[in-house]
């Protein structure tokens, strides 16, 4: 950050190619919509990029670019509810492209291919049903692989809130996606 | 370890959260019950079908785009609309329409205003406070029958207009 806080664009590079899938899938889970997951993606890399100079090692840096991007994501929803719809619309498509990305190396067959996308589509049609800041807290844990305490820091609440709001997580997912596992 | 007690650690056990202790006391407990051991099976069974749930993966240009989004002018990056909308008007012709739309809205609501009862109710005051104040040279002294019947008269005057 320090090189990057100087202008370094190789530094900055470095990090971006290094933090990007991760930034990346977390906003597509968090907002189901590839398109603006993209835009948003760039934006906390400009962030990161704007704020280098003020940046303090005060936690691990993976806790600052999840917060950005943490707090990038809630304001997109607020700002997004009247779209809802569009979103809507938007997301089959986008869907499309990230299971024809993700499985082509493997050359499924049709079925399977079907299969995979109707999986993926229940799952996070079951993510997007969940209210905002249990998605988020799940997602960190289950995708990102936090401890309590960082997401805690990440979200700015406390380790016992994190708690409580998985619980409540699960226990939803566990009642909606009952069927799916049959 | 109580079963119901178990069942409420559930979640922080499955994300390896709790005390090493604690962490061992639930996995004995779940190996010596069932019913518990079940229970915890269902929950593992979400935690594995979230994990069909595939992460996207960039495009290969993806740097670029964030490259050519921090050269860009803050105001395009601010508010994106502006890069494509044409620049109609100059801005003396913006602030001619808002002056004349500011002056027609506050005629309009002046007008709706001044046929509401909250203006007739103040004229009807104020022509009482005038009235009163002409009281000092009136023959007829206030409470007297005099009195009320010049204010009764002045109510019907009010009224008919």
């Amino acid at each position: 950050m320090a090189k990057i806080a100087e202008g370094n664009q190789e530094a900055f590079e470095i990090l971006v190619n290094r933090h990007q899938t991760s930034v990346l899938s977390l906003i597509y889970r968090f907002i189901g919509d590839r398109t603006r997951a993209k835009d948003l993606a760039q934006e906390v890399f400009l962030r990161v990029w704007q704020s280098a100079r003020s940046y303090e090692p005060k936690a691990k840096f993976t806790t600052w670019i999840y917060r950005i991007t943490a707090n990038l994501c809630l304001n997109e929803l607020k700002s997004s509810r009247r779209k809802k719809w569009l979103q809507f619309l938007r997301f089959g498509d986008n869907l499309e492209n990230t299971v024809e990305e993700t499985l082509v190396d493997d050359t499924p067959s049709p079925e399977d291919l079907l299969l995979a996308k109707e999986r993926s589509r229940q799952i996070t049609d079951t993510l997007q049903s969940l209210p905002e800041n249990q998605r988020m807290v799940l997602i960190l844990k289950r995708y990102d692989g936090l401890s309590y305490h960082e997401i805690a820091r990440v979200l700015g609440c406390s380790v016992s809130a994190v708690e409580s709001l998985l619980v409540r997580a699960k226990r939803t997912l566990q009642e909606k996606l009952k069927s799916f596992q049959k | 370890m109580k079963c119901r007690n178990v069942q409420k650690k559930f979640s922080p056990y499955q994300d390896r959260e709790l005390e090493p202790r604690e962490q061992e006391q639930v996995r004995n407990h779940l190996l010596s019950c069932r019913a518990c051991r079940e229970q915890y099976a269902e929950l593992d069974r979400v935690w594995q079908t979230l994990g069909e749930l595939q992460e996207i993966h960039p495009d290969p240009w993806f740097y670029r785009q964030v490259v050519r989004k921090i050269k860009e002018p803050r105001e395009q990056r601010l508010f994106p609309s502006l890069q494509w909308a044409p620049r109609l008007l100059p801005a003396p012709v913006i602030l001619f329409i808002l002056l004349v739309v500011g002056i027609l809205t506050g005629t309009y609501l002046g007008n709706i205003l001044s046929q509401s009862n909250i203006f007739l109710l103040h004229y009807e005051q104020a022509s009482e406070t005038v009235f009163t104040s002409m009281r000092v040279f009136d023959p007829a002294p206030p409470g007297t029958l005099a009195e009320g019947y010049f204010r009764m008269v002045s109510y019907k005057e009010n009224d008919s207009r």
